[in-house]
């Protein structure tokens, strides 16, 4: 809805204005979406605190829940970064795991030569992010350039990445990593997780990538109108296929970080954390049919569901109930979201009378 | 606007609530006092883990220890490092976990360890060495041999069989298909494998599917042994569908009520397996046993389930002999 009024300002006004125009809209608009997802946040969570005292609300638990929700984080920020530009990308977690069983093959190996621990893992590592970088250049070159419907492409990658994966692992887990490797998943620094840590830095990264650089403004316009981006002289190609490639990076840092916790690399870890992150995305306010979406309202929106489930957990309520509760959250946000867009735009046009 | 927001959110909130409650009244809040077990299946809201979650409760009920009977609702090994480390924090006395991936689960299960949790396995092994007892259902040697002694029973000693299984990553099913088939190369050397086991998702659809694949190609197929459970009833239904009941024999691990029809009808030859809700009684009552400082004894008579078997690691339990359906007594059963 916002974004009609967006495309029609932008043939209409200068760029000055328009730029203001936007500023306009993405302010008003992200701070009420933002306060809501804050809210529900704190809301749960001093509602898990007050269900299960001193078990839900201990040390030991926000130390647990720090552990757990990186892994699924970095993947809604893959997924994110891609449903910005309108497209959807379903191969995040077999990307993942196709890269993590090449590394793990290379850690098992190098290991078993008697290559020092730190030499190997640097190795491991290495590979890792070069295969989830191959994975988004693949799914880069066949949305991009070739032109197929991301949900399509990845679709096929998805399977492809899982077909080679069993192929190498015959169905079974790969295991046997020098015990060092365990550092990404399962050690804390100064009591901060590592994979928190992971977590913060891919955060950072891709606040500026996103929303501080001239590349993410050009994310945002492709997510709009590709076709008036292309004409004001944006590579839409380049910038497409360049966001695959970061994305793709994205699921290797996950897949290092579940190599390390589960101490193996097997295909199907994680995955159902495919539709988990698109619900993630969604939640935190991105436009599933592009050109909106901001980092902070997706990783809010993890903490949430992180809270909700472990809280949920620790309560003891059957897994369905959990379901079905996520789904009700989903379901009354997006509703609330809805209704304030429509609120906003009308506000907005009045306010366009008036000024013009 | 901002009211709107309150508002909106005091709903959710309200509706949380609510819920909760709701959903409360059905848990028994558990006592401090009182042992809390956990038994984890690999899914929750399949046939055969309800079954054993029925056992489980029961053997809560009958022990006098709160049993906590929850697992995820996908087959995901991340699911259930993440639902056991919850568990952790909540403070529990035994995990007993069906490992949806063995290697996957031992660093958490190590966490568990030093968070001075027993962690037993069950229905399928989990890492030995972070495992307190491992809860077995069955001997897989024995049970591949007698999956295979079936089969022969119903074709014969020779032709052309075919093999049916849940998926190629089931370390239980591989493990009994091993047992069978390197026992058949021995003991039924007649007996011609026609191609590698074929995966079916653990869906019935699928072996039904495969089996008539299997059919045409094969037409000199005698005999199709369905390892998981719903393979044998998918490959009955192709078998029946072809209606060629009379020369396939089909055999495998099925439950008694799912295979009945097939049973009575013959497409479906003989199935077997052992019962999950003694499975789940057993897994509980050890674990209490365990808590308790009492380790499980060979030959040990367990109420409700029979005599067990411990090997001589004084930590893998066998549950016993498996339990064959033909369709006389397939009816008998309640799972």
């Amino acid at each position: 809805m916002n974004k009609d009024i967006q495309k029609k300002t932008k043939q209409t006004e200068t760029p000055q204005e328009e730029n203001r125009m936007r500023r306009l809209v993405k302010k008003v608009h992200l701070e009420t979406k933002e306060l809501v997802l804050l809210q529900i946040l704190i809301g749960v969570f001093l509602l898990m605190s007050i269900l299960s005292p001193g078990r839900f609300l201990s040390v030991y638990n926000l130390q647990s829940m720090a552990y757990q929700f990186p892994e699924f984080g970095i993947f809604a920020l893959a997924m994110m970064v891609i449903v910005v530009t309108g497209g959807i990308n379903l191969s995040i977690t077999y990307s993942a795991t196709l890269s993590s069983i090449l590394g793990a093959v290379v850690l098992v190996s190098l290991n078993n030569l008697g290559v020092p621990p730190l030499v190997t893992i640097v190795i491991g590592v290495l590979v890792i992010i070069i295969i989830s970088i191959a994975c988004g250049a693949l799914n880069g070159l066949i949305v991009a350039y070739i032109g197929i419907t991301p949900m399509l492409a990845t679709l096929g990658t998805m399977t492809l990445f899982e077909g080679i994966a069993l192929n190498i692992t015959k169905g079974g887990a790969i295991s046997g990593f020098p015990d060092m490797f365990q550092w990404f998943g399962n050690s804390a620094i100064l009591g901060i997780p590592v994979p928190l840590l992971i977590f913060v830095l891919v955060i950072i990264a891709t606040y500026f990538i996103l929303q501080r650089s001239s590349f993410g403004a050009k994310v945002y316009m492709i997510g709009c109108n590709p076709t008036a981006t292309r004409f004001s002289g944006v590579n839409v190609r380049k910038v497409l296929f360049l966001l695959y490639i970061y994305s793709g990076i994205l699921t290797g840092f996950a897949g290092i970080i579940m190599a390390s916790r589960y101490n193996s690399a097997k295909e199907s870890y994680g995955y159902t954390y495919l539709l988990q992150s698109v619900a993630a995305a969604v939640l935190g306010g991105t436009d599933i049919s592009g050109g909106f979406g901001k980092v902070f309202g997706t990783v809010v929106s993890v903490l949430i569901l992180q809270v909700i489930s472990s809280g949920l957990n620790i309560f003891g309520v059957n897994r369905f109930i959990t379901d079905v509760i996520m789904g009700m959250i989903l379901i009354v946000v997006l509703t609330i979201n809805f209704v304030n867009n429509r609120m906003e735009e009308k506000a907005l046009l009045s306010k366009k009378v008036v000024t013009a | 606007m901002k009211k709107l927001v309150l508002k909106a959110t005091i709903l959710t909130m309200a509706l949380l609530m609510v819920g909760s409650v709701v959903f409360a009244q059905g848990q028994t809040a558990a006592q401090d006092d009182e042992i809390t077990i956990v038994v984890m299946p690999k899914l929750v809201g399949i046939p055969y883990f309800n079954a054993s979650e029925v056992g489980a409760k029961q053997a809560g009920e009958d022990l006098g220890v709160n049993v906590i009977y929850t697992g995820p609702s996908t087959a995901d090994a991340a699911q259930q490092v993440r639902m056991i480390e919850d568990l952790i924090a909540k403070g529990v006395d035994a995990i007993a976990v069906a490992p949806n991936d063995p290697a996957a689960l031992t660093p958490v299960l190590r966490k568990a360890k030093q968070a001075g949790i027993l962690v037993l396995d069950w229905d399928t092994p989990a890492d030995q060495s972070v495992v307190d007892l491992s809860v077995h259902q069955i001997d897989d040697k024995e049970y591949g041999q007698h999956i295979w002694d079936l089969l022969v029973e119903e074709m014969g000693d020779t032709g052309d069989y075919a093999v049916v299984t849940g998926g190629l990553s089931a370390a239980n099913l591989n493990g009994w298909i091993d047992h069978g088939l390197a026992y058949a190369k021995t003991q039924y050397p007649k007996l011609n494998l026609v191609t590698d086991r074929v995966p079916t998702d653990e869906k019935q659809q699928i072996a039904y599917q495969k089996t008539l694949d299997l059919l045409k190609a094969y037409p000199s197929l005698k005999g199709v042994v369905g390892v998981s459970t719903p393979a044998p009833l998918g490959a009955a239904q192709a078998v029946q569908e072809k209606g060629v009941a009379q020369k396939v024999a089909v055999v495998g691990t099925a439950l008694p009520t799912d295979s009945k029809p097939y049973l009575e009808d013959g497409s479906l030859r003989v199935a077997t397996l052992w019962d999950p809700s003694k499975l789940g009684y057993l897994t509980v009552f050890l674990a209490k046993e365990m808590l308790e400082g009492k380790k499980p004894v060979d030959g040990q008579d367990v109420p409700n389930v029979g005599k067990i078997t411990v090997w001589e690691d004084g930590k893998t339990v066998i549950m016993g002999p498996p339990t064959d359906f033909t369709k006389d007594n397939a009816g008998q059963f309640s799972f």
